[in-house]
């Protein structure tokens, strides 16, 4: 019995074709990748996640070549359970978690993962911000309860890294459809300033600079500074700001940065990089939405699995990224968007366009979880 | 059904139930009796016991509760598909005559045989599609699946068959349609008491297996070889009013009964290799749910396929237009079976189909259509060498379906002798006893009779057709001659010609629809709007990045190009067209002119028509009123089209075409992709900067600013205020606004402490008074606007207010309404074309999938009288995985238990298929344990090899597909609980081992191993004896290899076996087999067989297992057991007591001669006197014997005449007691008077 697949060129989007070849169970192909490149085929961080996901899954199938420029994927089931994963430190843990997200809820047991490597770095988005951006965006979808924790043991910065990450997802065997189309007004900006191996007075130097933008909008601001030490602070130093705004309607905007790692780049001064944190975040309330720019594609992906009913998500523009997750969905669910742009007036002050996202759900279900 | 005219109710005037509703009528005006009650006794009613009344509340909501179902979001289409009737029964039961008899009694057309689903349109909201189910097996399961009201006809006369119940099971198995049952052959019964009996008993036994009180209809008598009228009417009207669940496979998964099927292939690869994959095309009703393009389809008996286009036609039996009218005209009774070859002419995407009617030319009236093929057939030969050279194929595979070649298999599959049939009668033990075997002959008996009787009735019917055949529609006329053809071959293939090949008008791809659509408005339009685009791009999308915008305008560029190049070749294809046509028409004029008259205005049709398709194709080039060949079937569809297109281009300024559009874009470039070739023969490996920016970027999901805001400037940071809680807020959501509102509300209130009121706004009113009089409109408008809000606020209030005990579940069953009504919403103002690509298919459309790679005895041996089932698959429900099926159980009919790695044919979900289980068992501690058998009559799991299926889809499991065979053939039924990739089956496997070196505890066990290494990985494990000494392994040994030390809780012995329990997974044989009965030749589907079980191929080949030496039984020999004598040593033996001493005295010899006595020989005298004493003692003895038994009679009677004085002298004291007793008590009685009478004397 052949199952249908796809091929792709290239190694960019390389996440999302295996969480949706995983998700669809149709194989996928992924020729070419860096095959012009100085250092052809695949690189260690993405062998690494392909570690992860052989983890977590059952019966999985990867085939790559001695070069590594072609990669076959046929997807087993998703078995989730205790996982414990060594992250490499090319990309923070939140490359992996991200995936980690879109999966946890279809796995056979609960998934309880520990992944250890770079919590913050300036590529993914941090540890910090999916903590306070994905857990409620995937509580709204109904995935909620007991098990849903994101923990942040030990930090870790690039390039040394040691940190370590607890997440625990319950299973579901259906998602919820939803309606997010009022985004609210910010209420609140919060935040946490950390830092490792630098002095603790950095933080409270970012927290200052941070609020001094702030402040114009809104005066409800908090901003823990988060100090690791001994331990717990993993193997390099480094400091950073993750920012996030919740609204009257529980929706979350988040913007982050994080310092230069050891030895690449010039230092950076922490008011500098507090100041462009806040100007980040009043980008991303520009830009609006329910769903801040780095979800969007979970959201996304959420709303195609959901049942046959129709979800409708209120974004901002839509990023490269998840302009490539929409085409990728299409190609492995076929399913597509309505996408309406709403018009903001010109006296309403309340940032950029919009865009509502509608869609009918796959009728997915957990085909993983055991009948009890 | 008339109302009868029914008798009146007559009162009663007298008599106790008059009497007893007069005095209630009495009582009522009073106050209500149960009112009256309470209040009359209200300690009755007062709480008795505070723990009872707990329990009953308790009681109460529990029964409540119980009642809830989960509540579903409603997804029935508003347009439902037709309802699916599936007819089955034994053969001979009457399935066809039902059928027919339903179809006239609808739409009032007869059809000759029910070849195919037949759809019909049986009421204002109803069709219905009537599928007869064969006696095969694999035919019952299938339609099992699909559906929706079964029909069971049984043979009253014989009573249940096998066939009933088996399909009863595979329904159970498959989610459980409604079910009528329809008894037929009542007419067979002679005596009124035996059908009555039979009535009941069958009743009762359909009840038991269905459900209480389940409906079971009666048709009494043939008349003129149809039901009659009035039962037909009465089945019809049931089954046009009757409801249906919906069953959990079914809702969750698209489905197609294909009632239509065409071979798409090209004919000329078809003359090169008339064995290739065929591209077939198959139309039908989609059922269940959405169904997404370009899916995978499994067809249940071919296999699982990728479905290379879906495209949705105009519904061939649509349901009526809306008009408030009771009943259906003429008109709107349709009827579709394009197998069966009704259906008049049927569009396709690129072609029309007219249906021949038959082959018989002798009619007095054609139908137009006919007509016209007819004409066109006459010119069929002739035209062929042309055709051949334009390479236009006029009429696909015309020739290849010449009726005789398809008839002749059929014939003799379908003309089966009845009494060549093994009937299966179901025979049960609550069934009245009944000579079965007379019963049978009985049965076999009337089939013929019936038979005749059948024929003779055909033949009936055919004459009173022809004395009322002027009322007889067309249709019916046409149908008559082949009911006269039916003796012969009842199994007929349509004929269909693919009459005109016209270039296909497209079902624009969506991203180019827009650009037709766009290119059908005005060229004005067009280019405002590519400005505006252009504009957008610059200033509105500066959310998105600038490559994008790029992107943009390449891809506008290559738009216009690609609706150039179109334009252009749509041109050439319509000159193509014109030459086409004009060819045609003149090898028409002077083929046909001449021979016939009535192909004049055929001619002049065909011409007319071509002319159209011009002006259509015109049109869609020009002006774009009609842009789809789909639409010009629909009218004002396109205009709805287009306002809806309209719309929603107003809406969505193309970011839609950014997202989707341009990976068609990209799929384009690597052609043009310019190469640069060194000598021909090398190429120049460039990174290309562009593409690989793209294809090997950094896979990152943060989307950082490409030109951020400067968050400096006042105006910038303004562009944002009202995104916090501290900017503006809307006019409906201000804190002013919602203050005042509940200030209107609730502003009036009364302090109940100091009994001061409070009055919300008096001073307004007062103010307000004079301008009442100035602006009345004004104020009556006001108050208008508060009224409405004031009641709004109410009902708000009430809602939440007065259901306080709205409880979760009412919650939930509201926000299902609300998304079922979203859902509803949400696309409908789209056009169709745009719809089905954000939603899918709708079901209840009329949709044609196009499968390449099938294979080609699918079309060589296609037989429509089986379905063709297009069930759509979910995701990775394409895969094959690992699946225990738990909760398997044996059926209990089924006569043998099932043996592991015996192959079994399952059906699971859609598929039906060959696989090895294997069976296993639970063990207390989660250890799934092989089974070599299954267990007789329990539970047990089974792990197969097979595809993807959901949990909680039921299965069902039989032994072979082939043929009818002894017995009942569903072998096991169960439920998918879970799927894994993994196995957990283990088995066991005892290791032995034997000592040869014991020590205390410890011994050297040998032979359990092979190499050191083997017993590193069993260190610690532990091992026992045969004799339950328990034991543990401690360590390798050098010498000999394999051999390790152990250590016991006790010493072995040299004799002991040393055990290793162990348990060693088992790997699930991967044998996945789909029965592929639909491409068996016609006449054997039914005779499918896959893989044969191990006995069935010994049994074949003759072939018998040796046994094993040591496994026969062989006589028994014990050796004579020998126990060596007890030795105690002197030592002891002188410490022992005496009696604990052994004895040295040995046993007893014989007496020595001389110490044994002499025998006495008496005297002849002394004899003499021995015998006399003999004699007198015998004597003596008989005397006393017979004084001892007389005295003892004596003794007997005397007793009992001593019992019957004591009896008496009992009697005498009891009465004299008695006696004394009363005059104690009355003298006591006196004593008491006397003293009550001095008491209330002193009183």
């Amino acid at each position: 019995m052949a199952s249908q697949g796809l091929t792709y060129e290239g190694c960019n989007f390389f996440r999302q074709r295996l969480v949706l070849s995983t998700l669809s169970g149709k194989w996928v192909k992924i020729k070419n990748i860096r095959s012009k490149d100085d250092s052809p085929g695949l690189q260690d961080f993405e062998a690494s996640f392909i570690r992860l996901m052989d983890k977590i899954t059952n019966g999985t199938r990867i085939e790559i070549n001695q070069t590594g420029t072609v990669l076959y994927y046929q997807p087993g089931l998703l078995f989730g359970g205790q996982v414990e994963h060594e992250c490499n430190p090319q990309r923070s843990i939140g490359y992996y978690l991200e995936a980690l997200l879109m999966l946890a809820p279809f796995m056979k047991k609960p998934l309880r993962a520990v992944l250890r490597g770079v919590t913050n770095d300036q590529k993914d988005p941090s540890v910090d911000t999916l903590k306070v951006t994905s857990i409620p965006l995937m509580k709204s979808f109904g995935i909620d309860g007991e098990g849903l924790e994101l923990k942040i043991m030990k930090r870790g910065m690039p390039p040394g890294g040691g940190g370590e990450v607890l997440f625990t997802c319950p299973v579901r065997r259906t998602i919820r459809p939803v309606q997010l189309t009022d985004p609210g007004k910010i209420k609140r900006i919060r935040g946490t300033a950390y830092s490792v191996r630098v002095s603790p007075q950095i933080a409270n130097r970012i927290v200052d600079s941070a609020r001094s933008i702030l402040n114009k909008f809104i005066p409800d601001i908090y901003i823990y500074t988060d100090h690791m030490k001994g331990g717990n602070a993993g193997k390099s130093p480094g400091f950073g700001l993750a920012l996030v705004a919740e609204s009257t309607n529980g929706m979350f905007l988040s913007a982050e940065l994080a310092s230069n790692p050891q030895g690449q780049g010039s230092p950076m001064l922490p008011e500098d990089l507090g100041c462009n944190c806040a100007k980040l975040l009043l980008e991303e309330v520009y830009r609006g939405g329910c769903v801040d720019s780095t979800n969007q594609s979970l959201a996304l992906l959420y709303m195609t699995l959901g049942q046959q009913d129709v979800s409708k998500l209120l974004l901002g523009p839509l990023s490269p990224y998840t302009r490539e997750f929409l085409r990728h969905i299409r190609d492995f669910f076929q399913i597509m968007f309505k996408i309406e742009v709403q018009k903001q007036e010109d006296e309403s002050r309340r940032g950029g366009d919009k865009v509502l996202m509608t869609c009918m759900g796959a009728g997915y279900a957990n085909i993983s979880k055991t009948l009890k | 059904m008339e109302a009868k005219e029914q008798k009146r109710h007559q009162r009663k005037q007298s008599g106790p139930k008059a009497e007893r509703k007069k005095s209630r009528k009495q009582r009522a005006p009073g106050a209500e009796p149960d009112e009256d009650e309470r209040r009359r006794n209200p300690r009755a009613f007062a709480v008795q016991s505070a723990v009872r009344m707990a329990k009953t509340f308790h009681r109460a909501q529990d029964l409540k509760t119980k009642k809830h179902h989960i509540p579903l979001v409603d997804r029935t289409p508003l347009e439902p598909p037709p309802v699916v009737v599936v007819v089955v029964g034994p053969p001979r039961v009457g399935k066809s005559t039902i059928i027919r008899c339903l179809i006239k009694n609808f739409t009032r057309q007869k059809l000759g045989d029910i070849c195919g689903p037949v759809t019909i349109v049986s009421g204002k909201k109803r069709r219905l599609t009537f599928i007869e189910c064969g006696n095969d097996i694999n035919t019952m399961i299938d339609l099992a699946k699909v559906a929706d009201l079964v029909l069971m006809l049984i043979d009253a006369s014989f009573g249940f068959e096998m066939e009933t119940f088996e399909f009863l099971n595979i329904l159970q198995v498959h989610g459980f349609p409604r079910i009528m049952g329809v008894l037929t052959h009542l007419d067979s019964f002679k005596n009124n008491k035996t059908l009555r009996k039979t009535k009941k008993r069958l009743k009762h036994r359909f009840w038991t297996e269905v459900y209480q009180g389940a409906k079971l209809f009666y048709l009494s008598g043939m008349v003129h070889g149809e039901y009659q009228a009035q039962e037909v009417k009465n089945l019809g009207r049931f089954i046009s009013v009757m409801k249906f669940r919906p069953l959990v496979w079914q809702t969750s998964h698209p489905y197609v009964v294909a009632d239509r099927m065409e071979d798409l292939t090209d004919p000329e690869t078809l003359r090169v290799d008339p064995k290739c994959d065929r591209t077939v095309s198959l139309y039908g009703y989609l059922r269940g749910t959405y169904l997404k393009n370009k899916g995978q389809v499994h067809i249940p008996g071919v296999g699982d396929f990728a479905v290379a286009d879906v495209s949705f036609l105009p519904d061939p039996c649509p349901l009526p237009e809306e008009q408030k009218k009771r009943a259906l005209n003429q008109k709107e009774r349709l009827l579709y079976a394009p197998m069966a070859g009704v259906g008049g002419v049927v569009y396709d995407k690129d072609a029309v189909y007219i249906d021949l009617v038959s082959s018989h030319v002798d009619q007095p009236q054609m139908r137009p259509t006919a007509e016209l093929v007819q004409s066109l057939i006459g010119t069929h030969a002739t035209l062929d060498a042309k055709l051949a050279a334009s390479k236009v194929s006029l009429f696909s595979g015309a020739a290849a379906m010449t009726p005789g070649e398809q008839q002749a298999p059929l014939e003799n599959r379908v003309w089966d002798p009845v009494t060549q049939r093994e009937r299966r009668k179901a025979v049960f033990s609550d069934d009245e006893e009944e000579g079965d075997g007379d019963e049978s002959y009985e049965g076999d008996e009337e089939g013929q009779s019936e038979q005749g009787d059948d024929e003779e009735g055909l033949q009936g019917g055919d004459e009173e057709e022809k004395s009322s055949g002027a009322r007889e529609s067309k249709v019916g006329e046409a149908r008559r001659g082949q009911d006269e053809e039916e003796k012969a071959p009842r199994v007929k293939r349509q004929r269909l010609e693919r009459v005109e090949a016209k270039p296909p008008v497209e079902m624009p791809a969506f991203a180019d629809s827009e650009d037709d659509l766009e290119m059908s408005g005005d060229d004005g339009e067009q280019s405002e709007e590519d400005e505006r685009e252009g504009a957008e791009g610059g200033t509105a999308d500066s959310g998105h990045c600038s490559e994008e915008e790029v992107d943009d305008d390449d891809e506008d560029e290559a738009e216009d190009d690609n609706e150039e190049k179109q334009d252009g070749k749509e041109e050439e294809d319509d000159e193509e067209d014109d030459d086409y046509d004009d060819d045609e028409d003149s090898d028409m004029e002077t083929e046909v002119t001449a021979p016939v008259n009535i192909s004049k205005p055929v001619k002049a049709k065909v011409s007319v028509l071509s002319e159209e398709a011009e002006e259509d194709d015109g049109d869609a080039g020009e002006l774009g009123n009609e842009s789809t060949g789909a639409l010009r079937w629909k009218e004002g569809l396109a205009q709805k089209a287009s306002e809806a297109f309209l719309r929603q281009q107003q809406a969505a300024p193309n970011l839609r075409k950014l997202v989707y559009g341009s990976v068609i874009e990209e799929q384009n470039s690597p052609s043009d992709e310019d190469a640069d070739e060194i000598g021909g023969l090398f190429r120049v490996s460039r990174p290309e900067k562009s593409r690989s920016r793209r294809v090997d970027a950094m896979d990152c999901s943060r989307f950082v600013p490409d030109s951020p805001h400067d968050w400096d400037q006042e105006e910038v940071l303004n562009s944002i205020r009202d995104c916090f809680v501290t900017g503006k807020w809307e006019e409906s959501k201000d804190a002013a606004t919602l203050l005042k509102e509940d200030e209107e509300l609730y502003g009036d209130f009364e302090d109940l402490e100091t009994g001061e009121v409070h009055h919300g706004k008096p001073a307004k009113e007062e103010d307000s008074e004079e301008e009442v009089m100035v602006k009345e409109d004004a104020e009556e408008e006001q108050k208008k606007k508060r009224l409405e809000k004031k009641r709004r606020l109410k009902e708000r209030f009430d809602s939440e207010y007065d259901d306080g005990d709205a409880t979760y579940f009412d919650d939930l069953k509201e926000e299902m309404q609300k998304q079922a009504e979203l859902n509803r919403a949400e696309f409908e103002n789209i056009d169709d074309e745009a719809r089905v690509q954000y939603e899918g298919f709708r079901p209840g459309m009329y949709i044609r999938m196009e499968i390449p790679g099938l294979p080609c005895e699918f079309v060589n041996n296609f037989d429509p009288h089986y379905p063709i089932i297009l069930g759509g698959l979910g995701a990775s429900e394409g895969n094959v995985a690992v699946s225990p099926l738990q909760g398997l159980k044996k059926h209990r009919w089924h006569q043998r238990i099932l043996k592991t790695r015996d192959p079994l044919i399952l059906s699971l979900g859609w598929r039906r298929f060959q696989s090895i289980p294997l069976y296993h068992i639970e063990d207390h501690n989660g250890r799934h344990r092989l089974l070599k058998y299954t267990p007789q009559h329990m539970h047990c799991g089974a792990t197969i090899w097979g595809p993807i299926t959901p949990q909680g889809t039921g299965f069902l499991a039989v032994q072979s597909v082939s043929g009818t065979q002894a017995g009942f053939r569903i072998a096991a039924t169960g439920v998918i609980l879970d799927l894994d990739k993994s196995v957990t089956i283990v088995k066991k496997l005892k290791l032995i081992g034997y000592p040869y070196k014991i020590f205390k505890n410890t011994a050297f066990i040998k032979g359990m191993f092979n190499t050191m290494l083997e017993v590193a990985k069993f260190e610690g494990a532990s091992v026992r004896t045969v004799s339950g000494i328990r034991g543990q392994i401690k360590k390798a040994l050098r010498t000999p290899s394999g051999a390790y030390r152990a250590t016991f809780e006790d010493r072995i012995l040299m004799s002991d076996i040393v055990l290793l329990r162990s348990w060693c997974p088992v790997s699930v044989p991967q044998l996945y087999n789909p029965v592929t009965s639909l491409l068996q030749p016609v006449g054997q589907k039914d005779s499918w067989s896959g893989m044969r079980t191990l006995g069935q191929l010994k049994r074949d080949l003759g072939l018998r297992n040796k046994p094993n030496q040591d496994s026969l039984y062989k006589p028994v020999v014990r050796t004579k057991r020998h126990f060596n004598p007890l030795h105690i040593p002197k030592q002891l033996q002188k410490a022992l007591p005496f009696k604990s001493k052994p004895k040295q005295d040995q046993k007893k010899g014989k007496t020595p001669r001389h110490l044994q006595r002499p025998a006495v020989i008496r005297e002849p005298h002394e004899r003499k006197v021995a015998a006399l004493l003999t004699a007198l003692s015998t004597v003596h003895n008989y005397k006393t014997k017979k004084a001892k038994a007389e005295q003892h009679a004596k003794h007997k009677e005397f007793l009992k005449q001593k019992e019957r004085e004591e009896m008496e002298k009992l009697k005498r004291q009891k009465e004299a007691r008695k006696k004394m007793y009363r005059i104690m008590g009355q003298k006591e009685k006196k004593r008491e008077r006397s003293s009550l009478k001095g008491s209330s004397k002193d009183d």
